[in-house]
């Protein structure tokens, strides 16, 4: 953790470099999901992932240096790790969802709505 | 008693303890969104299109600039934080409260923004899906979303609750006066004003239910006679004339001159007005299978307020510039259902010139010319079309609250639920800049820690809506 004089100008310097970048990328977020298309209001898979991928450096970039998860202790990538799992346990839950679409209930209300 | 490793880290963890304790609260923190964005996920992906709702895309229904400002006002909220952890590490108490006033004047920017994007959403847009489920989204006038009703008598039952249409009559009404005709004893008041409504309705009450309790015991022990006695009054009816503005959810059933109230309230007098006046800013044809969407109940309704199809010429021709670029887009790929199903078409893009278009509509030299003419036809004020619609015609009626469907459902709850972070963060945060003195004159070191902790809390609730912000507003 930050002691020295020297050390805690250093991580001045990065928080503002850190802070003027995310102001970048919202301005390159907001400037793709205006300009890309050529016709407007339909989001394609690719702006999707790209927004996705531009929330997640900046996410990254907060969690590494504002939330010093570039230097901590152990037990704290210990317990991050297991909410990553956890994480990535409830979004697979709601893909198996989404793939197990119960063909002959669906069927059935497609039928009742004709 | 002094707490342990408050200042200094434990050294099996090599942590201070709240760090430790923040941490774990985080990772708790992370399951309660990543529920909530797994909701979003299945929201999303789930709709079917055609049956439900359709999702919107941020870009289409939300207003930019504020989310953006927010997510500008976070992320510096997030840098001042930071400093004013260095300024405690630096031991310099004045710049610290310097910084720690930056966060806090930016958490109530943000929640500034937050009110004007939520008063916005609830007051200002509406949708009015039609009875064929094309839908028109604009802003209701005149609180024309409510039946305009001329009363001229009403009957309460005393075995409701308060009747709820005195909340409803017109407040130019003033203090109406109301006759009892029916129903209550000789020696009560011949009339009631509406100030003591409640107050009268609650006595009456009383007295009416003694009565029916009395008569059904009677009528238990076997010691009712028919003819002698005589039954309880549990209902009165009362003369005035006043004019109402009625929301139709509280109502069963009703005619020209009659209104029945789910609270077994009757109001009888004249209907004076029951179609919704929009003030129209766009058309949703996407639960309408495109080869139906030319002869939609919309367009009838625009051709009956306007007196030309001029909005429906230049709808359906974005439409189809839409889709050929759709088409083009995915060249060499598959097609979504989705895409094909129509786009949402924002008239005031097609309508105002001064609008923030996406595509290429202005570049169509025919796109504005119907537009003085429907102005003047649909006798709309500041150059607005206005679409009358009547009640029968409409199924559903809303403003852009978490009712219009999944997308503002999922948009309010996270979004709230995130504010609430927002205030609780700042609330904390607040607490060290002006209670935190004493802990600094004691040891610096504990006060750093803690607004490390705050900070550490604080740069989570920037993280999230770095999410948020692209999810709801713009894809």
């Amino acid at each position: 953790m930050a002691s020295s004089q020297e050390e805690l100008d250093r991580l001045k310097k990065s928080y503002v470099a850190v802070g003027a970048a995310l102001f970048v990328f919202t301005v390159v977020t907001v400037f793709t999901a205006h300009w890309w298309h050529p016709f407007g209001p339909v989001m394609g898979w690719r702006d999707v992932v790209l927004g996705l991928i531009i929330a997640t450096v900046k996410s990254s970039l907060v969690a590494l240096i504002f939330m010093h998860l570039n230097h901590e202790r152990g037990l704290v990538y210990k317990v991050l790790t297991f909410t990553f799992y956890f994480f990535l346990g409830l979004m697979a839950l709601t893909l198996f969802a989404l793939f197990d679409p119960i063909p002959e209930a669906f069927d059935a209300i497609q039928n009742a709505l004709r | 008693m002094e707490i342990p490793y408050e200042v200094t880290a434990r050294r099996d963890t090599g942590l201070y303890n709240a760090k430790i304790g923040v941490w774990l609260f985080l990772a708790s923190e992370v399951m309660l969104f990543g529920g909530l964005f797994s909701a979003y996920v299945f929201l999303r992906v789930g709709t079917q299109p055609g049956f439900d709702n359709p999702w919107p895309m941020g870009i289409n229904v939300q207003k930019i600039w504020p989310g953006f400002i927010n997510t500008l006002v976070l992320i510096a909220s997030s840098v001042f934080v930071v400093f004013a952890w260095v300024a405690l590490k630096e031991r310099k108490w004045q710049v610290f409260q310097r910084w720690m006033w930056g966060v806090i004047l930016c958490a109530v920017i943000f929640m500034g923004f937050k009110a004007y994007e939520y008063s916005d959403k609830l007051l200002n847009h509406h949708d009015v899906k039609l009875v064929d489920n094309s839908i028109l989204g604009g802003k209701i006038l005149d609180r024309t979303h409510k039946i305009r009703f001329a009363a001229e008598e009403v009957t309460v039952d005393f075995s409701g609750g308060i009747p709820g249409f005195i909340g409803e009559i017109d407040e130019d009404a003033g203090d109406v006066e109301f006759t009892v005709v029916e129903g209550a004893d000789e020696d009560d008041p011949k009339t009631v004003k509406l100030s003591q409504f409640k107050k009268w309705f609650s006595t009456q009450r009383r007295e009416a239910m003694a009565e029916a309790v009395a008569e059904k015991m009677k009528r238990r022990k076997g010691t009712w006679e028919e003819g002698k006695d005589e039954p309880a009054v549990t209902k009165a009816k009362l003369t005035a004339k006043f004019n109402m503005h009625v929301d139709p959810h509280y109502i069963v059933q009703r005619n020209e001159e009659t209104l029945n109230y789910r609270d077994r309230t009757t109001v009888k007098g004249k209907l004076i007005d029951d179609s919704i006046k929009l003030e129209l800013h766009n058309i949703n044809l996407q639960m309408i299978p495109m080869q139906q969407q030319d002869a939609v109940l919309a367009w009838k309704l625009i051709h009956e307020s306007t007196g030309n199809d001029d909005i429906k010429k230049q709808v359906l021709e974005t439409r189809d510039s839409r889709i050929e670029g759709i088409k083009k887009y995915y060249e060499d790929g598959v097609v979504p259902v989705k895409a094909l199903r129509g786009p949402y078409v924002n008239y005031h893009n097609l309508h105002d010139s001064h609008g923030h278009d996406h595509g290429h509509d202005h570049s169509h030299g025919d796109a504005h010319a119907g537009d003085h003419g429907s102005e003047e036809a649909g006798g709309g004020h500041h150059g607005e079309t206005i679409v009358t619609i009547p009640r029968d015609q409409a199924r559903f009626v809303t403003n852009h609250g978490p009712r219009a469907g999944t997308y503002y459902a999922i948009y309010f709850t996270m979004t709230g639920l995130h504010g609430l972070h927002v205030i609780g963060g700042a609330l904390v945060l607040a607490y060290f800049l002006f209670f935190g003195k004493r802990i600094y004159l004691k040891n610096p070191e504990h006060l750093a820690n803690r607004v490390e902790v705050g900070g550490l809390f604080w740069h989570f609730v920037d993280l999230v809506w770095i999410f948020l912000f692209p999810i709801m507003y713009l894809m």
